[in-house]
């Protein structure tokens, strides 16, 4: 299956947030099930807009790379993420459309997220 | 609540220093006791962000309370990522202004160098959230990055207004003799010359090797009272009374992009203001200020959501002098993060001491002239929390 990343739905007032918290942003609403705090899960739109990005150079001690291109994405529907990118001459306002992969193996855990790619 | 003064300050020099993280921690409380010419306090708050992570050290305030031999005195230890100083100055000012306590100690302190760079990078870069920035490899540089690159794009702000707070910043910590960085810089060293590019390497881009503060070992200290102990204290040593006027914090988002426009600073905007609220103060009549440049898109940002420039005009100040010693309004006399270091448990509190140190005219040769009201904004995460520090002199 196709892996994605979710957005978590307020049960009250329905505003979706990512990453997942544990009250609403907007409204303050938890919804409580016995002892469990629940939210409904959407799928957050893969496409959207650079809204800002950075090459980083200076890299945690588990990374091999050289360099690592960073940005925030706005998503169709408004919702945003950080993400990694890989594109050649990002810029501002540029439409781009993400998959998930592998972004960080720190040795002791796998961390799969968000690759945005140019949007042709 | 009742009136808050200063009465005592101290500092280390900020850089690498080779002795344990608790002494680092009791040299400015040694310090700050003699300055004000007393041998105990009532309580004691000690501030740091890395001890358990990068030390190998928890339960800091115990360790600092044996160093300075002052039993059965309380202490306890504040963790507030890099606005950890600030908080517990924040802290002691509640106390002394409750009427709990006559007198309390703040003294902050890191150490840094205990590990490499990388694991420096690392263990700050814990601050940004875990499940939707840290997966990435995204560090503080990197949110600094993405924070400049649309800032520069919304203002107009070019990697030359970056490079004149750097060169300011500098040029300021070499009137300081325990800032990290007393080196002169230029604009043909940095970004004109033939060799600015090896000079300035990239770090986050748009932010190079001098947009971004270098990773200090330090320690400030400060110690809050009441007015009657002040007014003691000001009589047998003959300075000058310095009252905290003000305090204000505030919260956002952890993630970054989950801000309504991630070139905003809401939380400075709110500590500040709540801040000025309490002081009685404006922003105007700031006389003197610290502000937190760990990047130097960060001194332009915040001067202009504390109040002092309008929104997008902070370059446009910079630019006309206006914030260099012997401007209208110097900011970060003592070279700031940028040049006076960044050890980041102790930074807020040595923002503290440089705005004493100014208001009480002892700043030596970078002293702002006449200055009567100093300010502080100290920085934790990236902006999710801020607290912000307003000092009168009496």
């Amino acid at each position: 299956m196709q892996k994605q990343i979710l957005g978590y739905k307020c049960k009250k007032c329905g505003a979706v947030h990512y990453p997942y918290r544990s009250r609403c942003k907007k409204c303050g609403h938890t919804e409580w099930k016995g002892l469990d705090i629940v939210f409904d899960t959407v799928p957050l739109p893969d496409t959207g807009k650079l809204l800002t990005f950075t090459d980083v150079y200076a890299l945690p001690a588990d990374f091999e790379a050289v360099k690592l291109s960073l940005g925030i994405v706005e998503l169709e529907g408004g919702q945003r993420m950080t993400a990694r990118l890989n594109i050649e001459r990002p810029e501002i306002g540029m439409k781009v459309k993400g998959k998930v992969e592998l972004v960080r193996d720190n040795s002791y855990q796998k961390n799969f997220g968000m690759v945005f790619y140019a949007d042709k | 609540m009742r009136d808050i003064y200063v009465i005592g300050t101290g500092i280390t020099s900020f850089t690498r220093l080779e002795y344990p993280l608790a002494e680092i921690a009791a040299y400015p409380a040694v310090a700050a006791l003699r300055d004000a010419g007393i041998d105990k306090v009532d309580h004691i708050y000690v501030s740091n962000m890395g001890g358990g992570r990068v030390n190998h050290q928890t339960g800091l305030a115990s360790a600092v309370v044996d160093h300075l031999s002052m039993f059965p005195v309380g202490a306890e230890t504040i963790e507030n990522g890099p606005a950890s100083g600030a908080s517990a100055i924040k802290t002691a000012a509640m106390a002394i202004g409750s009427g709990m306590f006559e007198t309390v100690l703040v003294t902050g302190a890191e150490r840094m160098n205990e590990v490499n760079a990388l694991d420096a990078t690392d263990f700050v870069a814990s601050l940004s959230h875990p499940l939707a920035e840290a997966i990435y490899g995204v560090t503080l540089p990197s949110l600094a990055g993405m924070f400049a690159r649309l800032y520069m794009h919304k203002y107009g702000v070019t990697e030359r207004h970056l490079a004149m707070v750097a060169i300011k910043n500098h040029a300021n910590a070499c009137l300081n003799q325990f800032a990290h960085v007393q080196t002169k810089i230029t604009m043909e060293g940095i970004l004109d010359g033939k060799e600015a590019a090896t000079n300035n390497p990239p770090i986050a881009l748009p932010l190079r090797f001098f947009d971004v503060c270098p990773v200090s070992d330090g320690g400030a200290a400060v110690i809050l009272a009441s007015a009657e102990v002040a007014k003691d204290v000001a009589k047998k040593t003959g300075k000058p009374l310095v009252k905290l006027a003000g305090f204000g914090q505030a919260t956002d988002t952890h993630a970054v992009h989950e801000r309504e426009d991630p070139t905003s600073l809401t939380a400075v905007k709110i500590a500040a203001a709540n801040a000025f609220k309490m002081a009685k103060l404006a922003p105007k009549d700031v006389s003197v200020a610290e502000l937190h440049d760990a990047f130097t898109i960060l001194e332009i940002a915040e001067s202009e959501e504390v109040g002092f420039f309008e929104r997008g005009k902070g370059h446009l100040a910079l630019e006309r002098g206006e914030t260099q010693i012997g401007g209208k309004l110097p900011i970060n006399t003592s070279g700031g993060l940028k040049a006076r270091g960044h050890a980041v448990g102790a930074t807020g509190v040595a923002q503290a001491h440089e705005i004493i140190l100014q208001l009480r005219g002892e700043a030596g040769k970078r002293q702002v002239k006449d200055a009567k009201v100093g300010f502080t904004c100290n920085f934790g995460g990236f902006g999710n929390n801020v607290v912000c520090l307003a000092f009168v002199r009496e």
